[in-house]
């Protein structure tokens, strides 16, 4: 290659002022680590340009060079690289529109995140809602009966400690010896309530039967079984009786009673 | 003027700031802002304002962009000119410019025509314009629209209606015209 020709054919001048292609910037720069004297002639070219711009410089606006200066300390401070990007932009966008920018992103994010979250929680206090719900109609019920059992018991308490009540002690007879019941008998209003102590089993179709003498002639006060859930029964009432007796009778009870099979007998304070 | 002062080579210039020295970087704005500032208003011709903002985003850019300047490839002002000259063409071909541009000529109407109406152009006596004022009229036309306006020599021959060859031949004339002229 004749070098003095490639530097008289004006390829420097395209390269300086970024006028040349692609492929004639690669074959320059590589001629340029070659021929001292095509470095030395760009140097030139670059050396008048310089001189030529220095001297027709115009005096820019007061305001830009702080401008600059304060974009660059904002860069430095957040320590951010170098890196190209779109330069209008970083020049054009007001800082705060920047910051507010970053800002909605930032808020738009996190308002998704929260709206999981909510999500999450209202779901997961609802179903809590609904399991408390539940527990707590389960234990209203509980409550109930508890409740109806402790009143019975209260009720059955206050038949035992009723100052009015008579105590019968009705005892075994030949027939039952081991047979025993008290009566509680309140003559004030005529209830009549009994605690079974020990009475044998009966054969499902019998009962035994509380019966009240009153002068003599027995009146039926109820039937009840051997064996029930409740420590005092609630028979019926009457206003005299100078005796009770129980006797063993069909299942049901009987109009009057079977005396040869009377369990157990109890004189009250009337009859003396 | 050239380096500045505090410098005493190129180099020693650029070394500080690719270690992003500040002060340094205030003293290459000090010496060369006027320079740059003026190219771009040979290429932003009818906004100031604008050409200022361009100013503002080219240093910016030089910051930012410090680290890839390769000295074996140029002096500093040459790469500093080509930042200011891409950007400013940037900027004139944007679409919010061109908007702003909306009810001036067309670049057809302006360039197409003989050379005697061509010396109408935009040439503000300023710079490296001032330069091209010496030039022959059908070489000052290419090298307006090859630097100022940043067509390619492809654009230039369709827009010109003249064959490619040509539209190279006349601009590297023009450039060796040019180089001339700086010396």
């Amino acid at each position: 290659m004749n070098i003095k020709e490639y530097i008289e054919s004006g390829i420097i001048e395209a390269y300086v002022l970024g006028l040349a292609s692609e492929s004639e910037k690669a074959e320059f720069e590589q001629l340029c680590t070659q021929y001292p004297e095509l470095v030395a002639a760009r140097k030139d070219f670059e050396e008048g340009l310089e001189k030529h711009a220095s001297e027709q410089a115009t005096q820019p606006p007061v305001g830009v060079k702080v401008k600059v200066l304060e974009a660059i300390a904002d860069t430095t401070t957040k320590g951010v690289e170098p890196v190209s990007i779109n330069p209008p932009k970083i020049v054009t966008m007001p800082q705060e529109k920047r910051g507010s920018s970053g800002l909605l992103r930032f808020i738009a994010a996190a308002s998704v995140v929260l709206l999981i979250f909510l999500t999450f929680f209202a779901y997961k206090s609802y179903k809590q809602n609904q399991d408390l719900e539940s527990s707590n109609a389960a234990l209203k019920e509980k409550l109930n009966s508890t409740q109806k059992t402790l009143d019975a018991i209260v009720d059955e308490t206050n038949v035992v400690k009723n100052p009015n009540a008579t105590v019968v002690n009705m005892v075994g007879t030949k027939v039952a010896p081991k047979s025993s019941a008290n009566v509680y008998w309140d003559s004030t209003n005529n209830n009549v309530f009994l605690v079974v102590k020990n009475m044998p089993q009966l054969p499902s179709d019998k009962q035994y039967q509380l019966w009240a003498l009153i002068d003599g002639k027995p009146t039926d006060l109820g039937v009840f079984d051997s064996k029930s859930d409740k420590v005092i029964l609630k028979m019926k009432d009457t206003r005299k009786a100078q005796a009770f007796a129980i006797t063993i009778e069909k299942q049901g009870g009987s109009p009057s009673p079977t005396l040869d099979s009377m369990q157990s007998l109890g004189k009250t304070l009337q009859s003396q | 003027m050239g380096i500045p002062t505090t410098y005493n080579t190129e180099q020693e210039l650029v070394l500080a700031l690719k270690r992003r020295d500040n002060q340094a970087f205030g003293a290459l704005y000090d010496n060369y802002a006027g320079a740059l500032y003026s190219i771009i208003k040979q290429i932003i011709t009818d906004n100031p304002e604008l050409a200022s903002d361009v100013l503002q985003e080219v240093f910016i850019n030089i910051y930012r962009k410090i680290d890839t300047y390769d000295q074996t490839k140029g002096r500093l002002f040459t790469w500093m000119l080509n930042i200011a000259r891409n950007a400013s063409i940037d900027t004139l071909r944007s679409k919010s410019y061109q908007n702003s541009q909306k009810n001036q000529e067309l670049p057809d109407n302006v360039y197409k025509g003989t050379a005697n109406q061509s010396i109408q152009l935009n040439v503000d006596n300023i710079g490296l314009k001032k330069v091209l004022e010496k030039l022959r009229p059908e070489h000052r036309v290419l090298v307006e629209l090859a630097y100022f306006k940043g067509f390619t020599h492809e654009e230039i021959a369709e827009m010109m209606s003249i064959p490619l060859g040509t539209v190279k031949t006349r601009i590297r004339n023009a450039l060796l015209q040019l180089r001339e002229y700086l010396q």
